[in-house]
């Protein structure tokens, strides 16, 4: 990710949370935090809160990913290096680029469900998913769903809840961790399918000329 | 429940299988109740190990790798990033973010988006690395419920930023760059230390 990406970023992060907590009435946390002085949001910039600063992170990760999921052709989409035979490479096993897919869009599922008690689709049965998602088309809608529901997970964080434990598949875990940590996972892969798009000929839109 | 079971499994043997901490950690010790700092400091503390790892894995030779050397037909690799220039690049965004949040000085002139163009070695570049997540800590430990909706000034620009975000969004940026290089490495026959088989507990 270059630097003006990063810089983009963190604007947009900036007048977005302004932009949302506008629109939705100033909708800060009753009892806002307590900056330091130097620190302290302008008398009209409404407080930031926890669940805005969350769902922007998921919405910067989920533009990048999808749009590099849809900038793979269907006739590549079950794209592996291992096919190139790049010598002296070592792509033995690794994930094709729709298995790359399917596994974030899992792991989404997985660790966004506790925190909306939603069930986790029935077909996964594994980290690459449900196996009967074939095309690109089913597997993108997989894809979105499982941000969709990210959205949903983050919707009631605030600074109360954020560190109070939830139950998943393994023990207890704080909201905090299981909302943000699928956005650091995505962007994984994503740097991952990044490289395949490049080894198809195919610059990721994120790193195209705005 | 079986499903979940399995999924657990097989979750907790890929790369960042950070579950396996709880899982890891001696029964007898007492569970601490999670903090913003603690959660900030356990996704640095993955990021480091993954990341780090990685960039030791690269021989020195190969520090200077690109894609773009490859020649591989039909692809687009003009003007990316080396391997050296990945590792550099994340450790002076770190510092960026992880100063904004402490209020520190970068430890010298981090250049433009590459870093600081003076370290060449891989031993100079892998000891920036390790200094920026050093850094990460010290902004991790600096969180707390009443200042982390806090902002401070962007490293980018005029804007506000919350201390939370800059402290966690310098973890997801650091993973997109671990995953351009976990390819850059196996472009070079070298399986990531994450992804290689760990030994049974």
């Amino acid at each position: 990710m270059k630097l003006v990406r990063t810089i983009t970023l963190l604007a947009v992060l900036s007048v977005a949370m302004i932009t949302l907590s506008l629109a939705q009435g100033g909708a800060a946390p009753a009892k806002p935090a307590t900056p330091s002085s130097q620190a302290s949001p302008q008398p009209s910039q409404p407080a930031p809160t926890i669940s805005n600063i969350v769902d922007r992170q998921i919405s910067l990760v989920e533009k990048e990913f999808v749009e590099a999921a849809e900038a793979m052709p269907d006739d590549k989409f079950n794209f592996s290096p291992e096919t190139l035979k790049l010598q002296g490479a070592d792509y033995n096993g690794v994930r094709t680029f729709a298995l790359e897919v399917r596994h974030v869009a899992t792991a989404n599922y997985v660790f966004w469900a506790p925190l909306t008690g939603d069930q986790i689709p029935p077909g996964i049965k594994g980290p690459n998913g449900p196996e009967e998602l074939k095309t690109k088309a089913e597997i993108i809608k997989f894809l979105k769903d499982s941000f969709a529901l990210g959205h949903k997970a983050v919707a009631n964080l605030n600074a109360q809840n954020a560190t109070e434990t939830v139950q998943t598949f393994r023990g207890t875990q704080p909201r905090l961790y299981l909302a943000t940590f699928p956005v650091a996972h995505a962007f994984d892969h994503y740097g991952q399918m990044v490289e395949y798009l490049r080894m198809n000929g195919i610059t990721p839109p994120a790193s195209r000329q705005q | 429940m079986k499903t979940l079971n399995a999924l657990l499994v097989v979750l907790c043997l890929a790369p960042l299988s950070v579950l396996a901490q709880n899982a890891s950690a001696p029964k007898s010790q007492p569970q601490q109740a999670p903090t913003f700092s603690a959660v900030v400091e356990r996704q640095i503390s993955n990021l480091e190990k993954e990341f780090v790892d990685a960039a030791e894995a690269m021989p020195e030779d190969k520090f200077n790798f690109t894609p773009d050397s490859l020649g591989v037909k039909g692809s687009e690799y003009k003007g990316v990033k080396t391997f050296a220039e990945e590792v550099r690049h994340v450790a002076a965004t770190n510092f960026q973010l992880w100063c904004a949040v402490t209020g520190e000085k970068p430890p010298m002139d981090l250049g433009g988006d590459n870093g600081p163009e003076s370290l060449k070695t891989k031993a100079e570049i892998i000891k920036f690395l390790k200094d920026s997540f050093a850094l990460g800590h010290r902004a991790a430990k600096s969180l707390t419920a009443e200042n982390v909706l806090g902002t401070v000034q962007s490293p980018f620009g005029p804007q506000q930023v919350p201390r939370i975000h800059l402290a966690t969004f310098a973890v997801s940026h650091a993973f997109d760059h671990y995953g351009q290089m976990v390819e850059y490495l196996r472009m070079n026959g070298i399986v990531p230390p994450a992804s290689r088989p760990q030994p049974q507990k």
